[in-house]
This record gives structure tokens, C-alpha cells and sequence, in this order.
């Protein structure tokens, strides 16, 4: 009798795992992507006359099923965000935007000095040690997200 | 990523004694540099440029001290400040004796970066780090002394006016005034603080 009612919990439980799956998965769907370790360079503003320019480096993580791209990049520190790629040529390092960057479905992207990098223009403001940039970084399927990188 | 001394990439008998002597001679040669090294070490090329507060910067002067030479633009938000940075934490790890390492910065970039720009651009990694400038002549003859080039391309697709491309190694030059080590970009701070140290004991 006790090992039937223990089957019976356990095809219960069983269920109840089989039946509250989807809703988690679905409710994920629109945020499969998690941003990690971000953080950006210290910089001068030069006068914050729009002149100077900073970078931000931001992981970015893919749980979906689905591939992502980031489409667009703001920030509170910077007149504009761009989003780069600096490639090296023989001895030359060369910097190019990139129009998005796609992130595979279940895959990883790491932004990193002398790769990729969100490209901070015209700085509002001294990026300094110890200071936090928000950047708003827009996905074409995920929408917008915020993160608060640290500046170092 | 280290490199090979250029010194142990001969033929095999060579380096068998190359690596025999090594052996021989044991801890007091120390360990080998471990990133970029120059064999035969030549002369550094000499130099004379402006600090921004308009002091006259001769290479010459160093002998005894080791120079890390950069060369970079401040509108360079990627490359030029992940260098700086690293050689700071080069600084910080050598402790006392950073005291004989003068990590310069030389503007590729004389059409927009001003003394100003560039004081304060050195002064966001380390009040020690000196910004040089010239005019377009000098600067161009600094950089094609050692082998520096730096393209101006205006980029479509950025709102930046225009970037420069550059080579972007940190050429070491030693107590004797040669140009020693050239450190590719990505060398890890470990490498470098090594390899700088080795230099300052001798």
C-alpha cells in the first residue's frame, strides 16, 4: 500500500514537473539573454564638450533556443554608442562599427579589449575608478536591457 | 601570447649551445625574456619631443632607467587605453623599482590631440605616464624610426570624424639605450612585469 502511494506522489510530482516546465520556458523566451561582467574603461571626458570617447565590454549570454543579435547600444555617459570591432591587420590593430553582433542560439558572446566593444562617443562625463555607466543595450528578439557597468 | 627569443629560433647545433650555456650557466643568467625579444639588440633610435606642459623629452636622458614607448591617439577608446592600463598594473607590480620605468605615450594623432587632451588623457591611467607631442614632421619620423605606421581612415558607419590605424606593440628600451623587447598587444601583464624586471636587475 505504502510503496503505491509513494508511486502515486512520485507520478504526482512527476506531472507536476511535466505540466509547470513550459510556463517557466515560456515566460524565459523573451529573456534568454543574460548580460554578464560588464564593465568599461576609465576615460576623460576632455571638458565633456563631446570630444572624448570610452569603451565598454560587456558578456553576453544566449539561453534560448533561438539565435539573438544586439541591434542597438545607449548609455547615460555618452552623446552616442556605437557598437565596434577592432581587428588586427599584420601589426595593426583597426577598428570597424558593426552594424549588430549576432549571439547563436545557446552560445556566448565576450566583448573584450581588442575585440569586440560597445564604443562610448562623446562623453558626458569623467569615467572614473569606483563610477557605474548604465548601458542600455537593445536585442532584436530580447527588446531592451539595462546593466550597470563599473568603470575600472 | 610569449614568443620565442628570435636568439633560440636558429639551426638545431646552435641551439644546443645556446641551450648548454643556458644550462651552464644556470640562475645567473636568470630566466629568458619571455615576450618579443630583439637579437642583436640595436641602438633605439634617439628622439626629441614635447611633454605637454612643453618640456623637452630626449630619449637620450633614460640611459639607466627603461623606457616602454606607446604610440596611440586619445579619441582611441579600445587599444591605446588597454595598453596604458596594463602597463600601469606593470608599474604597481614592480613596486619600488617602477621608479626606473617611464612608460611614454606618443600621439599618432597631431591634428586633434591638443597638450591639453593628452595630459588628461595620460593622467586617467597614472600621473607617471608621459604624453608627447611634436609636429606632424617629427612625429612622422619617431614613428618610421621604429617601424611605427599609422593610417588616418575615415569609416563609414561610425560618427567618429575619423580613426587612425596603428601598430599598437609597447617597444622596451633598455639601461643601455637599445630598443630590447617589442611586446605584441595581448602580452599578459605577467609577461611583461617578467621581462621588465629582468632588464632593471641587470
Amino acid at each position: 500500500m505504502r510503496t503505491i502511494a509513494l508511486a502515486l506522489s512520485l507520478a504526482a510530482l512527476a506531472a507536476l514537473v511535466v505540466t509547470r516546465s513550459p510556463a517557466p520556458a515560456a515566460a524565459q523566451a523573451a529573456s534568454a539573454i543574460r548580460l554578464e561582467n560588464p564593465w568599461a574603461r576609465r576615460a576623460p571626458a576632455q571638458g565633456g564638450h563631446g570630444g572624448a570617447n570610452g569603451a565598454a565590454y560587456v558578456t553576453i549570454r544566449n539561453d534560448g533556443v533561438e539565435g539573438d543579435a544586439l541591434v542597438a547600444a545607449a548609455s547615460d555617459a555618452a552623446a552616442r554608442v556605437e557598437l565596434h570591432e577592432t581587428v588586427k591587420d599584420g601589426d595593426v590593430m583597426k577598428m570597424r562599427p558593426l552594424p549588430k553582433l549576432g549571439i547563436a542560439a545557446r552560445d556566448r558572446v565576450e566583448m573584450k579589449p581588442g575585440g569586440h566593444h560597445i564604443m562610448l562617443l562623446g562623453l558626458k562625463r569623467d569615467l572614473k575608478p569606483g563610477d557605474r555607466v548604465t548601458l542600455t543595450l537593445t536585442f532584436d528578439k530580447a527588446g531592451p536591457m539595462s546593466v550597470e557597468a563599473p568603470v575600472r | 601570447m610569449a614568443q620565442r627569443s628570435t636568439s633560440l629560433r636558429c639551426r638545431l647545433p646552435v641551439r644546443l649551445v645556446v641551450l648548454a650555456v643556458l644550462v651552464a650557466a644556470g640562475p645567473a643568467l636568470g630566466a629568458p625574456f619571455r615576450s618579443g625579444v630583439l637579437e642583436p639588440p640595436r641602438p633605439a633610435p634617439d628622439f626629441t619631443l614635447r611633454t605637454p606642459a612643453g618640456a623637452e623629452f630626449r630619449l637620450a636622458r633614460h640611459r639607466g632607467d627603461v623606457v616602454a614607448l606607446t604610440f596611440g591617439y586619445t579619441f582611441c577608446p579600445d587599444v591605446c587605453p588597454t595598453t596604458l592600463a596594463e602597463l600601469t598594473q606593470v608599474r604597481a607590480r614592480l613596486g619600488a623599482a617602477a621608479r626606473r620605468l617611464h612608460v611614454v605615450f606618443i600621439t599618432v594623432d597631431p591634428e586633434r590631440d591638443t597638450p591639453e587632451r593628452v595630459r588628461a588623457y595620460t593622467r586617467a591611467f597614472d600621473a607617471t605616464v608621459i604624453g608627447l607631442l611634436g609636429t606632424a614632421e617629427e612625429l612622422a619620423r619617431v614613428r618610421k624610426a621604429y617601424g611605427v605606421t599609422a593610417q588616418k581612415r575615415v569609416v563609414p558607419g561610425t560618427s567618429a570624424a575619423y580613426l587612425v590605424d596603428h601598430s599598437a606593440f609597447v617597444y622596451i628600451i633598455d639601461p643601455e639605450g637599445r630598443l630590447r623587447l617589442m611586446f605584441p598587444f595581448g602580452t599578459s601583464i605577467d609577461d611583461m612585469t617578467h621581462d621588465i624586471e629582468l632588464l632593471l636587475r641587470r
